[in-house]
């Protein structure tokens, strides 16, 4: 599972920060799910994808490679 | 006061009441150690419950990690050592053989208690089988 999460960030101008305030996370979830090292879950990536206001599909990449699952 | 703050804060806590205890019992003055354990104690309650706390969903995912890997090394461990320590201590040394004892009832205990939380917390989530 790969994910857009940083692309989207920086689109929207926002800081690791000011995503996780957003979202009610600390700064280091963010960095996890941006280098792909944790999986969020349904809850987070539906704040996530509501956060930059797109389908989950459009942030959410699944690859078939379950290496970095939970 | 931030997480970041409340780190700190317990860190200088710890360390100010772990030489007030040292210094009780170099001076022989165990009144002295458990009312600094005591305090450290109530202070860091009533600086927690100031603080708001974020433990998000990855923190917990690691603790839940943590928890299962140190379940996963610990019981084996002390099996295994309660074992050896049985088996080496029954003809020479009898404390041995009580420890071995002692380390026996722990694991047992800790199975047990794994199996309560695993009984409940399969229910909890779902685990019962409901035909329909």
């Amino acid at each position: 599972m790969r994910n857009k999460v940083k692309q989207f960030r920086v689109r929207q101008d926002l800081t690791q920060e000011q995503l996780a305030d957003a979202l009610g996370v600390s700064r280091q979830t963010i960095i996890a799910i941006e280098s792909n090292k944790y999986l969020p879950s349904l809850g987070l990536v539906f704040k996530i994808a509501r956060q930059f206001d797109l389908p989950i599909e459009d942030i959410f990449i699944y690859d078939g490679d379950n290496s970095h699952d939970n | 006061m931030t997480l970041k703050k409340y780190n700190q804060t317990r860190i200088i806590v710890a360390l100010f009441v772990s030489s007030l205890v040292s210094m009780g019992v170099t001076l022989k003055l165990p009144l002295l150690s458990g009312i600094a354990v005591v305090t450290g104690i109530l202070f860091l309650s009533a600086v927690r419950s100031q603080t708001k706390i974020i433990i998000d969903e990855r923190e917990k995912t690691v603790r839940e990690k943590a928890a299962q890997l140190t379940y996963a090394v610990f019981t084996p461990t002390i099996g295994l050592g309660s074992f050896f320590l049985i088996m080496f201590g029954q003809q020479k040394t009898p404390y041995i053989f009580a420890l071995g004892q002692v380390l026996a009832y722990l694991t047992l205990f800790m199975i047990a208690i794994y199996s309560v939380s695993v009984f409940f917390l399969n229910k909890r989530f779902g685990g019962e089988s409901h035909e329909e």
